[in-house]
């Protein structure tokens, strides 16, 4: 029976904790008799028989849905679509998920004889998939099938041939998603939620749309009246995501969803990384070496292949439910056994946070964690990570621990280049860079180039990233980078510190000098419910 | 007189190369420079007169002779052993005498160029006639020795003493508001100037300025001031170089490595290469090269447009470039020394100087002289020129005002 | 283009059944010689049966008789082990370049199976014992015709420890082999067995036999369909000597008889399942689901028609040796 997360007093006796530092890691001691821990629980049982369950969970959908099969005859147009290479994280191990959802789905589409099948990724203004990466996500036997014919396409939001404008919600949001998908007769969507944020709405709404739509939702007053956006009941993200599910509806766009939820088993039970997710009160001798050599060894190796270790790691975590049907019913399913994984108590708020980041985020699979990654991972996604109010309390401060070197994907990131070269250097305020840059971005020839023939993020991604963070920036007093580039951190706008104990006493300035101190172990993802 | 002169030593020469290649500026301290005690020059004729500089300023081309990374072209159009300095503010040292010369009297700033009326040659070249003194086709002949400015010829002395002569054609009266720092800016802003007014710059064009050093600055300057480009994009290396290119007019101001993105930017044009920029596909429409090494003349010719123009202000010299770019897209690639006289966009004619003392007033260039030495430290001030980027200055000067005047040698030629 | 290598220079100059034949015979001298000289030892000589008394008949010690468990004991596994992992898996790699598709499908599971496959080829014992991964490759039996591998005294010892066969009598169901597999099932151990009874005379499947299904309902195992593909270009029927070819292991996922399903309709649809896997490996996965529904796989089974039609419908082509006039020096 795995054990809940729990909130762990430090006191004199309690060992370093471990930091995640990118691709490499620290030991911290924090202050005794203030501080605080908070650890996920640990990875639930997975599905004896996933391949039964999803076939159970499409043969009795939730919600106002007939059967997958019943859904399915000849001469019928049938698109499926699928969650990007953002999902999950780190990517899985063979089988994915989406592999083994998409082959019943097939498999049920066969059966009744349905000739015109398209996949779709439904990744938005995110990178184009490589071909290895479709592999990994929907195996070989799909990819060969379908791609060789163009039956399995990256979903392109640029591409005025191959979008349709379904309509206007009550609050003027245009709805706009790949014209396949609306002219299908049935859209089977394949969802991994790996966090509370995805799925529902959000999928078709966002993973299909455009630019034109995105921005409804996709903008500083959304975010920062998403409280948090990991908590879709008081999230504006998912409201503005749901009404626009709600024309798309209207319109007769029939959705099948079907979510899949996974346990937070990220480094496995045994394995060489298995001791980064133990807690450090439990480790063995054995493991206490193993840290330390990883450390040493981390720290000298150089920072190509450093990457290359990290992100070749294939997670081993495992499905722990699918639920299919109607959209908004499977989503209230999928987010409670979301929640019974990441779900942590935690009572009150702090002065101070700390975190760890780790190496990956969902936008650096196989690539670079830039600055902007950084602050987006730190104050976007771990910050959010909270129901009720966010464990820092307002006019705290952050601290995270991350290199933050000034470094990009030049494929995957161009835009986020300019971005941190321009438009960090002129403003870091949400608002002002929305109003002054975002346009202009968002419309230049060139990104939109490489965004649709090479593997390069939308030109206007990097200023999401900026908004994911908008909330938290508003919300804390000071950002506090350990370890990081000092020129890359003076950029992002925040303050370097070369010690966490530096950064403590940097934070003293601000929340005075016995500050409380929570600290979010992670990996893996926990949500903290903050009473 | 004091003064610093550079006379032809070869095994000197030798070692100011090797020096200068350690340090910059290295060649001061071991090369063919030197700090001596002399003679001031004779008048060479009629119509020159004593000067006494007050201010001179170091210049990047200075530097190139220190160091002894000057070109060979030069070799012929230099005549040993030389004063240096021709960025010149002084007091003429008898305002009787240059009356009579038709100079004027009291503090000038000298236009070195030595075209064919200070070599009394006549009838003078063509060029000289346009007015176009910078491209005068006689620097080599005529009354005085082989030079292309004063502060190169052996006859005329140079900034960097305590008294030389200049040509009453080539003294330009300065005005009393106008203080010493913003009058030895006037010759290097008269360069940047004749630079910009002869390129052909459109209403909104985008404009790029590579280096920010004296020149590049002046350009950004003389850019925003003088035309109606549209953007104005300056490249530069240091954080003090950045600030002043802001400041003097730059919209947009990039580390060298951001050049083609920050073109890309501000043009919104498309790029070859994948997300890593190998060159622009159109870019911008003028480009003033301030640097001219092989790094900035390819990165030039990557982004600017087809048909676009490069004007070349920075000293070349032996320079790599493919310029299989200049070919393909057709771009012209213009050199701009010195000054004389410009035709302005209203097609009115005025001499270059005149454009500049005005520029200079209405930007307040004076601000940009960073530091002046006293001529005893030429070494030090040397190695601060050559380093003014990474040590936050831009233009650096040899204050030779709290000298005593210099004994007024007798005007009749043939006296000693 | 590449030009295929001409068979005949592969060959050694020497004949291989040829060699095995006089080995035997040699073997068989040899024995008979050294009995003859222990029988002059007078220790050594056999007691003499008295007169009336029927002699015992001695257990045949080969066929579906022989007793194999000394090969599943550790000094045997290790050995086969170390043959399969450091022998049989290179050679097979560079001889077959075998591409083993469909491995996911059994990502996550464990406990026996039952492997069935289709037969081309004595290669497909030795390439399938290097491609089923693990944890069953090295806990895996090999359901061999006992007539054929445990012919005799040679061949036996060596069938047991090198492919860790067990006997299978092919033309009659023997108690004896199920009851052995079965309980070596219910030891964990898995196995591999090829239902056609025997290789693919022409090229084309035979019908599918119950034994595996028998095996697999009686033991409450799952079934792991297997296509082997290219082994009858590798090693066809008759042949004496390998050649190079490319071939391709294709794994179903795993299937179970749904309750009150009888040994014979699970064999049906097992060879079904392998001729999807066939399918799916000439055309593409889906074409191959749609096909399975829609009950129009391509039989693994010749047409009943007549012999030529039979490898007409087979394709490929037959190689023959060719004089070739004028002699032609640059091939």
């Amino acid at each position: 029976m795995p054990r809940p997360g729990l909130v762990l007093d430090v006191d004199r006796s309690t060992p370093a904790v471990l930091f995640n530092h990118g691709e490499q890691l620290r030991l911290e001691k924090l202050p005794a008799g203030r501080s605080r821990i908070i650890y996920p629980a640990e990875p639930l049982e997975p599905l004896a028989d996933p391949d039964g369950a999803i076939a159970h969970a499409l043969a009795n959908p939730i919600g106002d849905s007939e059967p997958l099969a019943a859904l399915l005859r000849p001469g019928m147009k049938l698109t499926i679509a699928f969650d990007d290479i953002s999902l999950p994280l780190p990517p899985m191990r063979s089988p994915d998920i989406r592999q083994r959802v998409i082959e019943a789905v097939l498999d049920l589409a066969a059966a009744a004889g349905v000739d015109d099948v398209m996949l779709i990724a439904a990744l938005a203004l995110h990178r184009r998939m490589t071909e290895d990466e479709l592999r990994h996500a929907v195996g070989d036997r799909v990819y060969d099938a379908f791609a060789p014919h163009g039956l399995l396409v990256n979903h392109d939001a640029e591409d005025p041939d191959n979008l349709l404008e379904i309509g206007t919600t009550r609050h003027g949001e245009v709805v706009e998603i790949n014209r396949r998908a609306a002219e299908s007769d049935l859209i089977v969507y394949v969802n991994i939620n790996l966090v509370a944020m995805d799925g529902g709405w959000k999928s078709t709404a966002t993973g299909l749309s455009s630019y034109r739509s995105l921005r409804h939702h996709h903008n500083v007053e959304t975010m920062e009246h998403s409280r948090s956006f990991m908590d879709r009941h008081n999230s504006e993200l998912h409201r503005s995501n749901w009404r626009m599910g709600e024309v798309l509806r209207n319109a007769g766009i029939k959705v099948f969803q079907i979510e899949t939820t996974m346990n937070n088993d990220v480094f496995g039970t045994t394995g060489p990384l298995a001791v980064l997710q133990k807690r450090e009160w439990e480790w063995s001798a054995r493991d206490r070496v193993a840290v330390h050599a990883m450390k040493t060894g981390l720290d000298r190796m150089p920072a190509r292949t450093r990457r290359n270790v990290f992100h070749s790691w294939r997670a081993p975590h495992a499905m722990t439910s699918v639920q299919a049907g109607e959209v908004e019913a499977v989503h209230e399913v999928t987010t409670a056994n979301v929640y019974a994984q990441h779900l942590v108590p935690v009572e009150g708020q702090t002065d101070i946070l700390t975190m760890g980041l780790p190496y990956i985020g969902p936008y650096n699979v196989n690539s670079v964690m830039n600055p902007i990654l950084v602050m987006c991972l730190g104050l976007g996604y771990f910050f959010n990570l909270y129901r009720g109010k966010p464990l820092v309390r307002e006019g705290g401060v952050i601290i995270m621990s991350h290199p933050t070197p000034w470094d990009f994907h030049p494929v995957h990131h161009p835009s986020y280049i300019d971005f941190f070269e321009q438009v960090l250097a002129d403003t870091t305020d949400p608002r002002v860079i929305e109003e002054r840059y975002e346009r202009q971005f968002a419309e230049d020839e060139w990104y939109r180039h490489l965004y649709r023939t090479s593997h390069a993020y939308h030109g206007v991604h990097p200023f999401y990233m900026w908004y994911w963070g908008a909330h938290a920036l508003s919300h804390v007093g000071r950002v506090i980078i350990v370890g990081g580039d000092r020129a890359a951190v003076h950029r992002l706008g925040f303050t370097p510190a070369s010690s966490l104990s530096d950064a403590l006493e940097m934070a003293s300035d601000t929340v005075g000098p016995h500050a409380t101190i929570t600290h979010l172990h992670n990996p893996p993802i926990l949500m903290a419910d903050v009473t | 007189m004091r003064a610093l002169v550079f006379r032809r030593k070869p095994v000197r020469f030798a070692a100011a190369v090797a020096a200068g290649r350690l340090a910059p500026g290295g060649g001061a301290s071991v090369g063919p420079l030197r700090h001596e005690d002399l003679d001031p020059p004779a008048l060479p004729g009629p119509g020159w007169v004593h000067i006494s500089p007050r201010l001179a300023g170091i210049c990047g081309s200075d530097l190139a002779t220190v160091d002894g990374r000057s070109s060979r072209w030069f070799e012929p159009v230099v005549s040993f052993p030389f004063v240096p300095g021709h960025e010149v503010v002084a007091d003429v040292a008898d305002p009787a005498a240059a009356e009579a010369a038709g100079a004027p009297g009291g503090r000038v700033v000298l236009e070195p160029v030595l075209g064919c009326v200070a070599r009394a040659i006549n009838p003078v070249c063509p060029a000289c006639a346009r007015g176009d003194l910078g491209n005068c086709e006689r620097i080599t002949f005529g009354a005085i020795a082989p030079g292309l400015q004063s502060g190169f010829c052996c006859d005329t002395g140079g900034g960097w003493s305590t008294s030389m002569v200049a040509h009453a054609s080539q003294l330009h009266a300065v005005p009393d508001t106008m203080t010493d720092e913003d009058a030895v800016m006037v010759e290097p802003t008269a360069c940047a100037v004749h630079a910009v007014l002869a390129t052909p710059i459109a209403p909104g064009a985008t404009v790029v300025v590579l280096g920010a050093g004296t020149l590049g600055l002046l350009c950004v300057a003389a850019v925003r001031q003088l035309t109606s480009a549209g953007r104005i994009v300056a490249v530069a290396k240091h954080p003090t170089q950045r600030r002043w290119a802001a400041d003097l007019g730059a919209d947009v101001v990039a580390e060298p490595h951001e050049l083609a993105r920050a073109v890309r930017r501000v043009t919104g044009t498309l790029a070859v290469g994948d997300g890593d920029i190998d060159r622009l596909a159109g870019g911008a429409d003028v480009l003033f090269d301030c640097v001219g090494s092989s790094e900035s003349l390819t990165g030039a010719l990557g982004v600017t447009r087809p048909r676009g123009r490069i004007t070349l202000v920075g000293m070349a010299g032996h320079t790599r470039v493919d310029l299989t770019g200049l070919w393909q897209r057709e771009i012209e690639l213009v050199g701009a020394y010195a000054y004389g006289t410009e035709t302005l966009a209203d097609g009115t004619r005025r001499r270059t100087f005149d454009v500049a003392f005005e520029l200079v007033a209405a930007a307040g260039l004076g601000r940009l002289v960073s530091a002046t030495y006293p001529l005893e430290r030429y070494r030090e001030a040397i190695s601060h020129a050559a380093e003014a980027g990474s040590r936050g200055a831009v233009k650096v000067a040899f204050d030779l005002r709290r000298r005593p005047p210099a004994p007024i040698p007798p005007t009749e030629p043939g006296a000693p | 283009m590449t030009t295929r290598p001409d068979p005949t220079r592969r060959r050694l100059p020497v004949n291989g059944v040829d060699l095995a034949q006089r080995a035997r015979t040699v073997a068989r001298n040899a024995n008979r010689r050294v009995r003859g000289a222990l029988r002059a030892v007078p220790g050594l000589r056999p007691t003499p049966v008295p007169a009336g008394v029927a002699p015992v008949r001695r257990r045949r010690n080969v066929g579906a008789d022989y007793d194999t468990s000394w090969a599943r004991a550790w000094p045997a596994r290790m050995t086969r082990a170390l043959l399969v992992e450091g022998l049989v898996r290179p050679m097979m790699g560079a001889l077959a370049s075998p591409t083993i598709v469909g491995l996911d499908r059994l990502a996550g599971r464990s406990g026996p199976m039952v492997f069935a496959a289709n037969h081309h080829s004595h290669l497909d014992t030795p390439l399938l014992v290097s491609a089923i991964p693990e944890p069953w490759r090295h806990h895996l039996v090999v359901g061999a015709a006992a007539d054929y591998f445990f012919a005799n005294r040679l061949t036996s010892p060596l069938s047991a420890l090198v492919v860790g066969a067990i006997p299978i009598e092919r033309q009659k169901v023997a108690r004896r082999s199920a009851d052995l597999a079965a309980e070596l099932i219910e030891d964990g151990w898995s196995v591999l067995i090829f239902p056609e009874g025997g290789r693919s005379p022409d090229g084309w499947g035979q019908p599918f036999r119950g034994g595996a299904a028998y095996l697999a309902l009686r033991c409450g195992v799952p079934v792991v369909p297997v296509h082997v593909e290219g082994t009858g270009r590798l090693l066809p029927k008759g042949a004496k000597f390998p050649r190079r070819a490319s071939t391709t292991v294709t794994f179903g996922p795993p299937l179970v008889a749904p309750d009150g399903e009888d040994a014979r309709r699970f064999a049906k649809r097992i060879e079904a399942a392998v001729a999807a896997l066939a399918d799916e490996h000439s055309t593409d996965w889906w074409q191959a689901r749609r096909r399975a529904h829609a009950g129009t796989t391509p039989s693994l089974q010749a047409p009943p028609d007549g012999a030529w039609r039979r490898t007409w419908a087979l394709g490929g082509e037959t190689e023959r040796k060719r004089e070739r006039w004028p002699l032609r020096s640059s091939d």
